[in-house]
């Protein structure tokens, strides 16, 4: 099926994205590397590579949430023609979803290895260590997991506003993602989150593997203290395959009952 | 083809843009024509899925809108419903014919009897009124469909163009649907049942080719072919006699006003 070719194209032309999810982020790797540290503050290697591995955690997963912002606007926007592909086409809502699903994830593993090249060119060069990822392929493909994680999280958010709540609540459920991302990136960069949240939490869940897989380090309860008690990666990949599989499963059965709305409405509300 | 059983649609409580519509159409073309705001672009959306039916039901090839699922056989120039993705023009017909199961040579080809080659490379916003609804009719034509819904095909679409459209509508083997609120080029659409749609109502059929000998009076007539009840009064529709030729006016709204 031609939706995943187009819808790709159609992702990686979207301006939005590019800002918000490369270039904006290209700042925060700059503020990581040069402000929120101090020169002589990181004087080992490994030092250097988990906090270096920290920011690409947590920059990958707010590049990520920048992906799934322009996913739900493409949905909700796409309503009356989803609707009348279902009927009056060949497409199907398994079919397009899993289409989506495709390209989702590939922009997630694109949008990853951009941050990826970016933070270790950056990292390396402001520290004066190599600091290459430990694990590329393992970074890979939880990329292109947490990629199907976002897409399956902003369409089901954005399928039941449109289904049963009316589009006024669309332009903030679509920011969910974003929100989500900034608390729980922030909250175990700096704070001491609850075990059970960090485990069931599948945006901590991102942020710990592409943790993992770039240091070679077990992620921690508090990412920027090592000595805190270490989180099993394990578990994170179980819980954020789950809560994939539940939220794409669920997103499946509301888009054979999407909503039409009209464009206008959508623009208006 | 298509029924219309009793079909209300309701998008706010207590204002029904479909009051009871009823229609069938298993061969041949059905024109609607009615004032804007009647509810004509809203019946075509019911038939799309795309409106919200309160009451009744719509089948088509003989399965309700509600349920029916894949079938390549209809299609309609409502631009709206070409917009799955953010795309260009070439693009939205190659997906389009590939999820219709068809080949894009014939909407390219129509694409370039209509002289629109400029378009393909240009976003559905880049295009004037008049180019968006020449592409939504060629991708509605070009798919090989057996019923066709067209929104106000002639709508902004210059002399030469429209001519060249009514001659395609002419020559279409499907059936066809379609709405407007003009009288223009309706006489060069060929065999066609007629249908009034004012306030949400449909009245009719007539036949297209009586276009001419079709007259309208105000109040109610002896002998009419129907009354149209609306809310400025009753008019009576009659042949061959009454006050005003309906073929005197460019539309339904500016003949119910000079009658009233």
């Amino acid at each position: 099926m031609a939706v995943i070719s187009y819808y790709t194209r159609s992702l990686l032309t979207n301006k939005s994205l590019w800002g918000w999810g490369v270039l904006f982020m290209g700042f925060w790797l700059v503020l990581g590397a040069y402000i929120f540290v101090q020169s002589g503050e990181i004087a080992t290697a490994q030092a250097a590579l988990a906090y270096t591995a920290d920011w690409y955690g947590i920059i990958a997963l707010f590049s990520l949430s920048s992906l799934s912002t322009s996913i739900a606007y493409s949905i909700y926007y796409a309503s009356p023609a989803l609707a009348y592909c279902f009927r009056y086409t060949k497409l199907r809502p398994i079919t397009y979803l899993l289409n989506l699903l495709g390209s989702s994830s590939f922009l997630g593993v694109f949008l990853s290895l951009i941050m990826l090249g970016g933070t270790y060119a950056l990292y390396s060069t402001r520290f004066g260590f190599n600091l290459k990822p430990s694990d590329i392929p393992a970074a890979v493909i939880f990329s292109a997991l947490s990629g199907a994680f976002m897409l399956a999280l902003s369409s089901f958010l954005v399928l039941v506003v449109n289904n049963y709540l009316g589009l006024r609540n669309v332009s903030f459920v679509s920011f969910v993602p974003l929100l989500l991302s900034y608390v729980f990136g922030f909250g175990q960069l700096f704070t001491s989150l609850p075990t059970v949240l960090l485990y069931s939490s599948p945006m901590t869940a991102m942020i710990d593997l592409l943790y993992h897989f770039y240091s070679g380090y077990a992620p921690t309860v508090v990412l920027t203290n090592p000595s805190s008690a270490a989180l099993d990666w394990r578990l994170m990949a179980a819980s954020l395959t789950a809560w994939t599989l539940v939220l794409l499963l669920t997103s499946g059965f509301l888009l054979g009952r999407i909503r039409p709305r009209s464009i206008e409405e959508a623009r208006q509300a | 083809m298509l029924e219309i059983d009793d079909l209300s649609v309701t998008y706010r409580k207590g204002s029904d843009a479909l009051k009871g519509v009823n229609l069938k159409l298993h061969k041949g073309k059905a024109v609607v024509v009615g004032p804007n705001g009647s509810g004509k672009t809203t019946l075509l959306r019911a038939t799309l899925g795309l409106a919200p039916i309160s009451r009744g039901r719509v089948r088509v090839f003989g399965l309700d809108v509600q349920s029916i699922r894949t079938d390549t056989r209809l299609s309609t120039n409502v631009l709206e419903v070409y917009r799955l993705a953010r795309l260009r023009v070439k693009d939205i017909i190659s997906l389009y014919a590939e999820l219709k199961g068809a080949d894009p040579a014939q909407s390219l080809k129509m694409i370039d009897d209509f002289e629109l080659g400029g378009i393909l490379s240009k976003w559905i916003y880049e295009l004037s009124s008049g180019q968006q609804k020449l592409l939504g009719n060629i991708l509605a034509l070009s798919f090989e469909p057996r019923l066709c819904l067209l929104d106000e095909p002639f709508d902004q679409v210059d002399q030469s163009r429209r001519l060249r459209l009514a001659q395609l509508l002419r020559d279409f083997p499907g059936e066809v649907l379609l709405n407007t609120h003009e009288f223009g080029l309706l006489d060069r659409l060929g065999d066609s049942a007629l249908y009034f749609m004012i306030e949400g109502r449909l009245f009719g059929s007539f036949e297209l080719s009586q276009l001419t000998r079709l007259y309208i009076s105000r109040g109610e007539v002896a002998g009419a072919l129907v009354t149209l009840d609306t809310s400025y009064g009753k008019f009576s529709v009659t042949l061959d006699r009454g006050e005003a030729a309906i073929t005197t006016s460019t539309s339904l709204e500016r003949l119910l006003e000079a009658v009233a």
